[in-house]
């Protein structure tokens, strides 16, 4: 993998954004690889019985999707020293997710990058529904 | 949720970072190559059962959602390694009729050195 250059990052560049449809299949795979088979996410009525309205996404499978936007960019997964996410809100199955990214900080010395995240739900064509707040810091080449 | 436990430690469990799972992981995110940073969510989970359903804790695991989660990785995780994962109740706050607990989990390596730490935020609603 070829990490990203440091010099020619400019704070307030945005990252390429990342959109993705949530699908039960998707959700249930995750589950498999993450280990997290809370009921919430993979059994409706469970999901019902607790006052959702069907199943929805680990929080931790938009977060993945911020994470996948935020490598892509880096060039290598292995470029990320730290990320975090606030989670906002639920995210159903059938939903439409869009991460995205800017770069609020530089650090030449360490040639680290700190980039404010998010994951947004987009509803006709507009992605005003933040499910994700975050951050990560990543040391390019 | 009893604020008195915060600061038990857990006993430490070993995770290995398979290449396989790593893999289904990856292709979840159509992601080419690598460790994914929130692949570590897997090595959290071989300890988060235990913490939610500790009986010291008295959580309703029925109201439980994950609030907020954040990884600090010292270096990049390495895949076939064996990582030993030490859970901490970080904290817990009370606030009206919800309850945040803290999670922390250092990962360290098999000489001992940290790998990362993993910060997960539960938080239990309040009953309906």
């Amino acid at each position: 993998m070829s990490v990203r250059p440091f010099d020619g990052v400019r704070v307030g560049e945005e990252l390429p954004s990342l959109v993705r449809v949530v699908t039960a299949a998707d959700v249930q795979a995750y589950a498999d690889a993450g280990g997290d088979h809370n009921p919430l996410h993979q059994d409706e009525a469970f999901a019902r019985s607790v006052g959702f309205p069907g199943t929805l996404a680990h929080g931790m499978f938009t977060m993945g999707h911020m994470a996948a936007c935020v490598c892509a960019w880096a060039g290598d997964p292995a470029a990320v020293t730290a990320i975090s996410a606030g989670f906002r809100a639920p995210v159903f199955m059938g939903e439409r997710i869009v991460a995205g990214g800017r770069v609020k900080a530089l650090d030449p010395e360490r040639r680290t990058v700190t980039l404010e995240t998010w994951v947004s739900l987009e509803r006709d064509g507009q992605t005003g529904w933040p499910v994700k707040k975050g951050e990560a810091v990543v040391r390019l080449g | 949720m009893d604020p008195q436990v915060a600061g038990k430690t857990y006993p430490d469990v070993a995770f290995v970072v398979d290449p396989a799972r790593v893999e289904a992981f990856r292709r979840v995110f159509d992601m080419p190559a690598g460790v994914p940073p929130t692949f570590l969510t897997a090595a959290e989970f071989t300890v988060m059962p235990t913490v939610i359903e500790d009986p010291e804790l008295g959580l309703d695991f029925t109201r439980v959602l994950h609030g907020s989660q954040s990884y600090e990785l010292h270096r990049p995780i390495v895949e076939g390694e064996i990582l030993t994962v030490r859970a901490r109740i970080g904290s817990i706050r009370v606030k009206g009729t919800s309850g945040f607990l803290t999670i922390v989990m250092d990962m360290v390596d098999a000489e001992g050195l940290p790998v990362a730490t993993a910060t997960s935020v539960m938080i239990e609603r309040g009953p309906a």
